[in-house]
């Protein structure tokens, strides 16, 4: 236990008291600012004036003699207590209490005195404060209390209070008696005279104690060298201490319980009621507080036991590695009266200590809560760990030392779980603090470090370090990276300081092979950050051999860029082609990215694109070996892209196609050039593809007036109909379907004019009843909106008249509603709430510009 | 220390020496089950119960405390008589020696018997039948009203596995400071009774989590 929260220091040496008188032997003291109050054994009292001084963070004691009176009655002075505010001092002395002179040391003229008494307590928290007077509370030899106000020269009796057995100590505290009597502990209430029992005890075994510790508390001796708190209320609010046995005397210096036997003095927290720390003094007779200071007489010395430090106490704790009783003083240090943030300062400073002992010890649970509460520099954790910090950094540790850690390996010792262990620790603290406030100012020693840990332990992690906003210095980490091989992960690194040429560089080995890393996603990464590279003079040093590499991924290179990318000359369509002229796969994607993604609408890219896929499909299908899919895939892009552009040059692309049997193309292109005829009879008679032709009839007339649409239908009929073709009996159903045909759209007089003779009405009746109804239908509602827009015209007209019914007259002295100037034109505005202003005058025709009234701006619905 | 609160209530635990008093209370506040060394004098812990600081005081068993437990006992709200299920004689110095230290405590005190260590005695081996303590718990509350008690005033626990522990504990500050459900449920604490007009039973919305 080491612990020192006291020091015993000599106040009035041996050599100074033998000097007065040989036999003197202490019996009791009591210090009153500088004046101190010996009562000696043979009814001597002695009045000493002492001082504190404090040289180099030791005090010592300096004591003068300023005078001793002889009581004269052979018997020991029991008690002594200065009474300053009467300039007395109380005495007693053969069961007599007197008054004498603080200074003369004699006694008062009118010689008042209580006899009879066994102990008296003065009431320091009395219930009617006077500053001229003091109550005291008195243990008589018989069975009773007194209370007594005391005077300068006079002692006015207040109350009795009769208890069951003689009391032999009490203590008092504002309207309470705690009392020792001969048998057991009571408390009483001064104003009732009520008793309550507390606990017996064995006066062979039992030294009685009373005293005062807080504010409605008392501290009593119980047996079996228990202490035990009691409140005025009789019940007691902490668990109780234990104590060694021969108890002499017991004192309270927050938070500090002090208590004496005959050969030791042991020291209590009164937070936690365990002993903190033991001091050997033999022969103590005396102890007491007096205004927070502690004095203690051994019959011939006086010693005082001056507080140490709590700074010292919780250094000796730290020093001793007891880190949670140290940052429990610590806590309480906060009620010695210092400022919040010099507190607060000193505080974190020991969380910061504590921290780094916890750590030594491989509590890292405890270090790294003491960390983070203590706030400490992150760097003097790291800076533990060898090559840990960048190489650039002037940090020093701060000084003092918190610690005394030169770096972890002498914590390991070599130790490889150890070490692993203490390397843990910095990664997962690091990664706690990272983006708190502790890593304010800080990032880049955290991001190297982490960095370094990561390279080492071919941490997951490390790649999300890079690709997030790091701070990491580069010069420091390429050594680091290059000695683990981390070779994407020095690509990156290399990206984020810009240098994306040296990134690219070992990108290209680790496609090559040339390089390995597990980490490396592959060459579809380095096309996307060629993708969205601005620098495009690299995405041209890099983009041949991407290409060779892969055609289709290489070119997503050029169309996969950013969307908001402003154009430049190296990536210039047409010098882009140009160049792509080798890597045919890459020509058409790139083409393909340009007209349907960028729909860049020039002619040269569309004819070029319809071009390169005819000839894939003419290609393909030379080659007899190849599957029909690919070939209706290829196809079937090529009908895609003849459909949805109009921009390339139809001629050509017709020239070209006509002369193989690609009659679904060739519609296609007919359309496009309106030779639709030509087209829907490719469809009926080569293709025989019905669905095809209506569908081709719809697509065809997308987004034209109806009548082309019934153009379009009436042309497809008309080829059903033709009766020039050798087969036109097969085409009968298709054409009734057609007439049926919920989407065609016909004109039913020409179609009529079109059918032939010989066909029956049964066959047609379907066709020309629905045709009956649309155009009765058509009919009728072309009569209701005729007879609606009647209605409306009407009720228009209703409103103008009632709007002019009441005539304006104009006067040469009316002015303007607004502007309050005459009319000097003849034209002018009037609102329907008969406000009349110049036509400048009026802003809004819908709000009056005087009330701001709102017309109604649409006539409501007259439902 | 003076700004501390003044528990709403005081439970206290008496009983023979080394019956267990000790072990009971750990068991409840810090749940575990550890070697205690003989209680010097008295010991104290403070639960919180709901919004109220509760005090439980475990005395020192050894009789030479016994003129302690008296002054201890002083406005108790509630008093746990322990006795060892495996040692007749402990329950025998309930009656004998507890009994008359409960005088001082408050007049309205509750007395709770509860028999330690049953993970000790098999059934048939019982010395001290389940009636008997009943009876004894009863007849230790003359005079009070304990039908407001949600259960018998009696308690056979073990420590060394915690059956009944924490039921004695909250059995008694819920009949000395009464919390409604809503209370219980805002302090985490375990509702015995079915909320009829609770809006969903908890197990259907974790399910809904699952798809």
């Amino acid at each position: 236990m080491s612990m020192k929260a006291f020091e015993l220091v000599p106040a009035i040496e041996r050599a100074k008291l033998i000097a007065d008188k040989i036999k003197t032997q202490i019996e009791c003291l009591d210090v009153c600012g500088k004046n101190l109050y010996i009562g000696t054994a043979d009814c001597f009292v002695f009045h000493y004036c002492i001082e504190e001084r404090n040289i180099g963070g030791r005090t010592t004691f300096y004591s003068e003699k300023q005078g001793q009176k002889y009581l004269g009655l052979k018997k020991a002075i029991v008690q002594i207590k200065a009474a300053s505010a009467l300039n007395r001092i109380m005495v007693l002395c053969d069961n007599t209490f007197t008054l004498l002179n603080m200074f003369d040391l004699e006694p008062v003229y009118s010689g008042a005195k209580i006899k009879g008494v066994n102990y008296f307590c003065l009431n320091e928290n009395p219930a009617n404060p006077n500053p001229f007077s003091i109550e005291i509370c008195v243990a008589l030899k018989k069975k009773q209390l007194q209370v007594f106000t005391i005077l300068e020269d006079k002692i006015i009796h207040n109350k009795d209070l009769s208890i069951p057995e003689p009391a032999t100590i009490i203590g008092v505290d504002e309207k309470h008696v705690c009392a020792a009597l001969t048998t057991q502990y009571c408390i009483i209430e001064i104003d009732t005279g009520n008793i309550q029992d507390l606990f017996p005890f064995d006066t062979e075994y039992v030294n009685p104690v009373v005293k005062k510790v807080t504010k409605d508390e008392f501290l009593l001796s119980g047996p079996s060298a228990l202490g035990m708190f009691v409140t005025s209320a009789g019940i007691s609010q902490r668990p109780p201490m234990q104590w060694s046995d021969n108890l002499v005397s017991v004192s309270c210096v927050h938070p500090y319980i002090v208590a004496m036997n005959d050969e030791f003095i042991t020291i209590h927290s009164i937070l936690d009621q365990q002993q903190k720390q033991a001091i050997p003094f033999q022969g103590g007779v005396f102890m007491n507080d007096f205004d927070g200071k502690l004095f203690i007489a051994s019959s011939r010395e006086i010693y005082s036991l001056v507080p140490v430090a709590f700074e010292k106490q919780i250094q000796a704790l730290l020093a001793d590695k007891r880190v949670t009783e140290a940052l429990e003083l610590a806590e309480n240090a906060h009620s010695t009266g210092m400022t919040k943030d010099k507190f607060m300062k000193m505080y974190r400073r020991i969380q910061q200590q504590a921290g780094f002992i916890e750590f030594t010890q491989q509590h890292f649970e405890e270090a790294r809560d003491l960390f983070i509460k203590g706030q400490v520099d992150v760097r003097e954790i790291i800076c533990l760990y060898p090559k840990m910090m960048p190489t650039g950094s002037n940090f020093t540790r701060s000084s003092p030392a918190l610690h005394e850690i030169p770096d972890i390996t002498v914590l390991t010792k070599n130790n490889e779980t150890l070490t692993a262990e203490y390397i843990y620790f910095l990664q997962s603290y690091l990664e706690e603090i990272r983006n708190t406030k502790l890593s304010i100012g800080l990032k880049q020693e955290i991001d190297v470090a982490l960095l370094k840990l990561y390279a080492e332990n071919n941490s997951p992690e490390l790649i999300p370090l890079l690709i997030s906003e790091t701070s990491c210095d580069l010069a420091d980490c390429v050594e680091c990276l290059e000695r683990y091989q981390r070779h994407h992960a020095l690509a990156l690194l290399h990206k984020h300081h810009s240098e994306n040429d040296r990134a690219l560089a070992i990108w290209s080995k680790l496609v090559n092979g040339e390089l390995t890393d597990n980490s490396f996603p592959g060459f579809k990464f380095v096309i996307e950050f060629l993708a969205n590279l601005n620098n495009h003079e690299l995405v041209w040093k890099y983009i041949d051999w991407a290409l060779e590499k892969d055609e289709e991924l290489g070119v997503q290179i050029l169309t996969e860029r950013p969307v908001n990318e402003p154009p430049s000359e190296r990536l210039r369509p047409d010098a882009v082609i140009d160049y792509l002229h080798r890597f045919p796969l890459a020509v058409i994607n790139y083409l393909e990215y340009l007209v349907f993604q960028k729909k860049l609408e020039k002619e040269k890219y569309h004819t070029h694109l319809a071009v390169l896929y005819l000839d894939k499909v003419l290609n393909l299908l030379k080659n007899s070996s190849v599957r029909k899919e690919e070939i209706d895939m290829a196809r079937s892009k090529l009908r895609h892209m003849l459909q949805i552009s109009s921009l390339y040059r139809v001629q050509l692309i017709l020239g070209k196609t006509k002369e193989t049997d690609m009659h679904a193309e060739c519609a296609i292109l007919y359309g496009k050039l309106e030779e639709h005829d030509k087209a829907l009879r490719i469809l009926v008679h080569k293709l025989k593809d019905y669905g095809a032709a209506e569908n081709y009839c719809l697509v065809n007339s997308q987004g034209r007036e109806p009548a082309y649409r019934k153009r379009l239908f009436h042309i497809l009929l008309s080829v059903y109909l033709d009766s020039s073709y050798e087969r036109k009996d097969t085409l009968v159903a298709p054409a009734m379907s057609l007439l049926n045909s919920n989407v065609a759209d016909f004109d039913t007089v020409k179609v009529l004019q079109l059918l032939p003779d010989s066909w029956s009405v049964s066959l047609l009746s379907q066709f020309l009843t629905r045709a009956m109804r649309k155009s009765m239908h058509t009919s009728r509602m072309t009569r209701v909106e005729r007879m609606m827009a009647r209605g409306e015209n009407l009720s228009i007209k209703q409103e103008c008249i009632e709007l002019q019914q009441e005539p304006v007259i104009m006067t040469e002295d009316r002015n303007c509603a607004v502007c309050n100037r005459p009319y000097s034109e003849p034209t002018f505005i009037r609102y329907p709430n008969g406000v009349v202003t110049h036509v400048h005058c009026a802003k809004n025709k819908y709000i009056c510009p005087v009330t701001g009234k709102l017309f109604r701006t649409q006539k409501s619905n007259p439902s | 220390m003076s700004g501390k609160r003044k528990p709403d209530l005081k439970v206290i635990i008496m009983g023979d020496y080394a019956v267990g008093k000790t072990s009971l209370v750990c068991r409840y506040i810090e749940d575990k089950f550890i070697k205690h060394e003989p209680t010097i004098g008295a010991a104290f812990f403070l639960k919180q119960w709901g919004p109220y600081n509760v005090a439980v005081w475990d005395t020192a068993g050894d009789e030479r405390y016994t003129g302690l437990s008296h002054f201890y006992c002083r406005n108790a709200g509630a008093a746990i008589l322990a006795y060892d299920m495996s040692n007749p004689q402990t329950f025998e110095s309930l009656w004998a020696r507890f009994m008359p230290l409960l005088n001082s405590s408050t007049e309205k005190c509750l007395k709770i018997v509860v028999g330690t260590k049953m993970d000790l005695i098999p059934p048939e081996e019982r010395d001290i039948t389940l009636e008997e303590g009943r009876k004894l718990a009863h007849e230790l509350n003359e005079g009070l009203d304990i039908s407001k008690l949600a259960c018998e005033p009696y308690f056979e626990t073990s420590s060394k596995d915690g059956s009944h522990v924490s039921e004695v504990f909250e059995c008694i500050f819920q009949y000395c400071l009464p919390l409604s459900g809503d209370q219980r449920s805002k302090f985490g604490l375990s509702t015995s009774t079915v909320d009829l007009y609770e809006k969903e039973p908890k197990r259907a919305t974790a399910k809904k989590g699952c798809c």
